[in-house]
C-alpha cells in the first residue's frame, strides 16, 4: 500500500500521543467485529442515510455525491488511478457522431436472487432513471435499448463524452424485482454485498454476496451506521466503530487505537466572480447581474497571484487538504499549465498600479475612477470552514488594497446575490460535465450553474469539442484547452474566472488494525470504493504504543 | 343537569374544538412551509450541478410551482378520504413512515412520562412532608437547575458522561451495531432506552415534585390535617391518608397536561441520541420542505396532545370527587 508518490492516502499516526482522553475499551457492548472479518462503518459523505433507500435510480450512489452503490454493480468503475476500468461492461464504443453509445457487458453475473443480469436489466435501469425525478440527472438520454444479451445501445439526444460517468455510478436493478416504491428497501443486485437489514434511521447491515463475479472482498459483513459526524466521533471513543469520517475541527484530536486517515476531496472550494458589469440588467427572476469591480480582470488577477493559498491551507484547515488553482488541479483533465505562481503580493500591486487601481484617499482601499476595489462575498452562514475561509481571504486581500465585504446567507440569499456577488461554492466535480456547466456561456442562464456569467467565446468552442467528442482522450486535451490555450481559458494564467483556494480533506478515525489499502485518487468521499482491497492486520504489527 | 346530558355536551364540544384545532394548526403550518425561505429543489439537489431540464422536472415533482391555495385544497381532499400522501423525501406513503417512527416514540414518550410521573411525585411528597429541613432545600436545589436546563444540553450531558467516559450505556441508537433485529434481545433494547428515557423525564420531573411539594403542603396546613393531628394521627401515616391522596390527582391530571412538553422534548432527546423517532422525522420533513409528510406528522401530534389534555380533562370533570361534590351542592 505504501506508494510514496500516490497523493491518495496520508495515513498519520494518530495514537502516539499521550491518554488525554480517558477511553473505555473494554465495553461489554462492544460489537463482535473487532479483530475479525466483520466492519462496522460510520461514512456520512459516502452515505449518509439514503432516505429513499438502496435505489440507484433514487440517488443511492450517484446524485449529489458519487459513491460505489456496494449493493449494485455498475458498467464501469474506478481504477486506482482514478481512470475509469471495466466492471460489467466489456467494452464500450461510441458512434461517430457520438449519438449512440454501445456497451458490450459480461454474461456471467448474477444478481442475488439467482437471476441472470442481461442487458435487458441494464436498459431497464436507464430507461427508468429518465423518469425518477430524483438526483440522478439522465436529461440528455434519449433512450437505451438492448440490443442482445450482452449488449446495451444508449441514443443521446445530444453527443456527450461525460456521459462516462453516468455509466460508471448507476447500480444496475433487476427488471423482474424493481418497484419504486419497495426496491429502496429491499433491493437485489449484483455487487459484492447484499441487504441484509435496515433499521431505519440507525443502520444497514450488508453481508458479503458469496456469488459475486468479481474479486470477493475481505470483510464478510458491513455495518453503516447513520450517526452525525459528533455523535460518531463519541461512537469513535467508546470504539464501537472501525472507521467514521469526522469533522475537520477534530483534526488534531487523537484516539487510542485508532490512526486519522485523509483523503483527498473530489470537490475544491472556491471564489466565483461576477464576470460582467452592472448595467442594471436584471436575470430571469429579477436578480440583479454584474460587478464593476469583479468585472476587471486586473482585480481577479491580482487576487489570484496575491493571495497566499498554503497559508489558508495551513491556517484554517490544519494543513488537511491541497492548495487549488483551477478547481480542478488534481484531475486527469485538469491542465497544469492554466495555473500561476500565488503568494506574490508585489507582483499582484503591480498589476492593480499598472491598472489604475491607486489608494489616492489613503483609506487602505485602492480605487479607480471613483469606484473602489470592493465587493461583497457571500458564505453559507451554516458552515463555519467556509466561513474561516472567507475571513482569511478578506484579510489576505485587505493587503493588497481589495476590500472585501463578507456576507453569511442561506442558499435561497446566496443564489440571488451570485451574479453581482462573489460566492464561496465547493463546486467541482469529477465529472466533466460540470466544467462544461460553469463555463460554457450557454449555462449562463438564471440557475447556478454559471455563477459568474462567464462569456468567451473560444473557451465555450473548447468545452463544446471537448463535450461532443467521441473519445475520451480527445475530451481530455480539449478540457484542458479550456482552462488554458496560452493566451486564454477559465484559469487563474487565462481569464481568471474564479478564484479557487484548497480542496478540503474528508478525515477519517480508522481503526488501528484495519488497511484500507490504496484508496482511489481523490475519492474522498467513496471511500468503500476500494472496500476490495480493506483488510484488517495483526494489531501486535502495527504500531505499537 | 344529567349526567348523561352533561357527558354529551362534554363530547361534542370537545369534538368541535378538535376539528377546528386539526384546521387551524394544519393551515398554519402549510403556510408557515409555503412562506419558509427554503427552496424545496435547491436544498434537494445542493450543489449539484444539474441541467435546467432536470430542474424543470424536479420542480414538477416538489411542486413548487403549484399555486399554493390548490397544494392544499388537493391534500386537505386525500386528507378527507383517509389518504395522507406520499411522503417526498421518502417515497412512501406518509401513514408508513408515521406508523414506524411514532411507535418508536411512544414507547419513549411513555417510559419516561411514567418514570417522571412516578420520581417526580415521590419527590415531591418527600419535599413537602419535610417542609423547610435540608431534604427540601436539596430537592428544591435539584428542580430550579432541571428546570433551567435546555434538553439537548442535559441529553448531550448524560451522553457524554455515560456513554463517552463511563462506557455504561451505548452512544445512541435503538438497535445494537451490527445485530440483526431476530437476535437483538429484550435486554439490548431496553438498555439503549434507558438514556434517552431518563434525559426525558428528567425534564417533566421538576414541574411535578414542585407542583405536588406546593399541594401537599397546603394540604398539610389545612383544617382537616390539623384535627387529623389533634386526634394524634402522624408522620408518615399522615401523609399517606390524608397527603397523598388529596394531591394525587391533582398531579395526575398535571401529567397528562404535559403531553405537549413531553412532544417537544422528544425532539430533542432524538436528535441527540440518533433515536429513530417521529422527532427526528418532523425536523428532516421541516427542513426538506415534505409538505405531506410534515402536515401529516402535525395531525398526529395534535392528536396526541390534544388527547393528553382530553384525559386530564375528563379527570378533572368526572372523576376528581371534590368537583362532583361542589356540583351536587350547587
Amino acid at each position: 500500500m505504501g506508494d510514496p508518490i500516490s497523493l491518495s492516502s496520508h495515513v498519520s499516526d494518530g495514537s502516539i500521543s499521550g491518554s488525554s482522553d480517558k477511553l473505555v475499551s473494554e465495553d461489554s457492548d462492544e460489537p463482535a467485529s473487532k479483530g475479525s472479518d466483520e466492519l462496522v462503518v460510520n461514512v456520512n459523505s459516502h452515505t449518509g442515510e439514503p432516505e429513499t433507500g438502496f435505489d440507484p435510480l433514487l440517488g443511492w450512489g450517484c446524485g449529489h455525491v458519487n459513491f460505489e452503490p456496494l449493493i449494485q454493480s455498475t458498467l464501469f468503475k474506478s481504477a486506482d488511478n482514478g481512470s475509469i476500468i471495466n466492471d460489467l461492461a466489456t467494452n464500450y464504443s461510441v458512434s461517430s457522431d457520438g449519438d449512440t453509445w454501445t456497451v458490450h457487458i459480461r454474461d456471467d453475473v448474477r444478481f442475488t436472487d439467482g437471476k441472470n443480469l442481461t442487458a435487458e436489466d441494464v436498459a431497464f435501469t436507464f430507461n427508468t432513471a429518465i423518469g425518477s425525478n430524483s438526483e440522478l440527472d439522465m436529461s440528455n438520454l434519449e433512450k437505451a435499448t438492448a440490443v442482445n444479451n450482452t449488449a446495451v445501445e444508449f441514443k443521446l439526444k445530444e453527443p456527450q463524452s461525460s456521459f462516462i460517468w453516468r455509466l460508471r455510478y448507476v447500480g444496475i436493478v433487476p427488471e423482474h424485482a424493481y418497484k419504486k416504491e419497495t426496491y429502496g428497501t429491499n433491493p437485489i443486485g449484483s455487487g459484492p454485498y447484499k441487504l441484509v437489514e435496515w433499521d431505519k434511521g440507525q443502520q444497514a447491515i450488508l453481508e458479503l454476496n458469496e456469488n459475486y463475479y468479481g474479486k470477493k472482498p475481505y470483510f464478510k459483513k458491513i455495518t453503516m451506521l447513520f450517526l452525525d459526524k459528533d455523535t460518531a466521533f463519541a461512537a469513535v471513543k467508546s470504539g464501537d466503530v472501525d472507521i467514521a469520517e469526522i469533522e475537520i475541527s477534530h483534526a488534531n484530536q487523537t484516539v487510542d487505537g485508532y490512526k486519522l486517515v485523509d483523503l483527498p476531496a473530489a470537490r475544491a472550494q472556491g471564489l466565483s466572480f461576477p464576470m460582467q458589469y452592472n448595467t442594471g440588467k436584471k436575470s430571469l427572476q429579477g436578480d440583479p447581474i454584474g460587478n464593476n469591480v469583479t468585472a476587471d480582470i486586473t482585480i481577479r488577477k491580482a487576487l489570484n497571484i496575491g493571495i497566499d493559498r498554503k497559508a489558508l491551507l495551513d491556517g484554517v484547515i490544519y494543513g488537511k487538504g491541497a492548495v487549488e488553482y483551477t478547481g480542478v488541479d488534481q484531475r486527469d483533465f485538469g491542465n497544469p499549465e492554466a495555473k500561476i505562481n500565488d503568494s506574490n503580493p508585489e507582483e499582484a500591486q503591480k498589476i492593480l498600479e499598472n491598472a489604475g487601481w491607486k489608494d489616492t484617499d489613503g483609506d487602505g482601499i485602492r480605487e479607480k475612477n471613483g469606484t473602489e476595489a470592493e465587493f461583497k462575498l457571500y458564505y453559507s452562514a451554516t458552515d463555519q470552514t467556509r466561513q474561516a475561509l472567507s475571513v482569511a481571504v478578506s484579510e489576505q486581500a485587505k493587503q493588497l488594497g481589495i476590500k472585501i465585504d463578507l456576507v453569511g446567507a442561506s442558499w435561497d440569499e446566496i443564489y440571488a446575490n451570485q451574479y453581482s456577488s462573489a460566492v464561496l461554492y465547493a463546486y467541482s466535480s469529477i465529472d466533466t460535465f460540470n466544467l462544461y456547466q460553469q463555463y460554457h456561456s450557454k449555462e449562463a442562464d438564471d440557475t447556478y450553474r454559471n455563477p459568474g456569467l462567464y462569456n468567451n467565446s473560444i473557451v465555450d468552442g473548447y468545452l463544446e469539442t471537448a463535450l461532443r467528442s467521441t473519445d475520451q482522450d480527445q475530451a481530455t486535451k480539449y478540457w484542458k484547452l479550456a482552462a488554458y490555450d496560452g493566451s486564454t481559458g477559465f484559469g487563474p494564467a487565462g481569464d481568471a474566472t474564479w478564484l479557487w483556494l484548497v480542496t478540503i480533506d474528508y478525515l477519517y478515525m480508522a481503526d488501528e488494525t484495519l488497511d484500507i489499502g490504496t484508496p482511489q485518487r481523490n475519492a474522498g468521499a467513496d471511500v468503500l470504493g476500494n472496500i476490495y482491497e480493506w483488510k484488517r492486520v495483526d494489531t501486535a504489527n502495527s504500531t505499537s504504543k | 343537569m344529567s349526567n348523561n346530558e352533561k357527558i354529551a355536551s362534554f363530547i361534542g364540544k370537545k369534538a368541535l374544538r378538535l376539528t377546528s384545532l386539526l384546521i387551524i394548526v394544519c393551515f398554519a403550518s402549510f403556510m408557515l412551509i409555503q412562506y419558509s425561505p427554503i427552496d424545496p429543489v435547491r436544498a434537494y439537489i445542493g450543489e449539484m450541478p444539474v441541467t435546467a431540464e432536470h430542474k424543470a422536472k424536479l420542480e414538477a415533482y416538489w411542486g413548487v410551482n403549484t399555486p399554493p391555495q390548490e397544494k392544499f385544497l388537493n391534500w386537505a381532499g386525500d386528507i378527507l378520504k383517509g389518504d395522507f400522501g406520499t411522503s417526498l423525501i421518502y417515497r412512501t406513503p406518509v401513514i408508513d413512515v408515521i406508523e414506524e417512527r411514532f411507535t418508536a416514540s411512544l414507547i419513549l414518550m411513555g417510559i419516561s412520562w411514567l418514570l417522571s410521573g412516578i420520581l417526580g411525585f415521590a419527590l415531591g411528597i418527600i419535599a413537602g412532608a419535610n417542609q423547610g429541613t435540608w431534604v427540601d432545600k436539596a430537592i428544591k436545589t435539584y428542580c430550579y437547575a432541571l428546570a433551567a436546563a435546555p434538553t439537548f444540553w442535559l441529553a448531550l450531558l448524560l451522553l457524554i458522561v455515560f456513554s463517552v467516559y463511563l462506557g455504561w450505556f451505548p452512544i445512541g441508537l435503538s438497535v445494537p451495531i451490527g445485530v440483526t433485529a431476530d437476535n437483538v434481545t429484550f435486554f439490548d433494547w431496553l438498555k439503549r432506552l434507558i438514556l434517552p428515557a431518563i434525559t426525558l423525564s428528567l425534564l417533566d420531573i421538576a414541574k411535578i415534585t414542585m407542583f405536588t411539594r406546593e399541594k401537599l403542603i397546603e394540604v398539610l396546613s389545612s383544617d382537616y390535617v390539623l384535627f387529623a393531628k389533634a386526634r394524634g394521627e402522624k408522620g408518615l401515616d399522615l401523609i399517606l391518608r390524608h397527603g397523598v391522596r388529596n394531591v394525587a390527582l391533582p398531579a395526575i391530571t398535571l401529567q397528562f397536561l404535559g403531553f405537549s412538553e413531553l412532544f417537544g422534548g422528544t425532539v430533542l432527546v432524538e436528535q441527540v441520541f440518533s433515536y429513530p423517532g417521529i422527532g427526528q422525522t418532523a425536523v428532516s420533513a421541516g427542513l426538506k420542505s415534505d409538505v405531506p409528510l410534515l402536515l401529516g406528522i402535525v395531525i398526529f401530534s395534535t392528536l396526541f396532545v390534544f388527547f393528553g389534555n382530553l384525559i386530564a380533562d375528563i379527570i378533572y370533570e368526572f372523576i376528581d370527587p371534590r368537583i362532583k361534590q361542589q356540583e351536587a351542592l350547587v
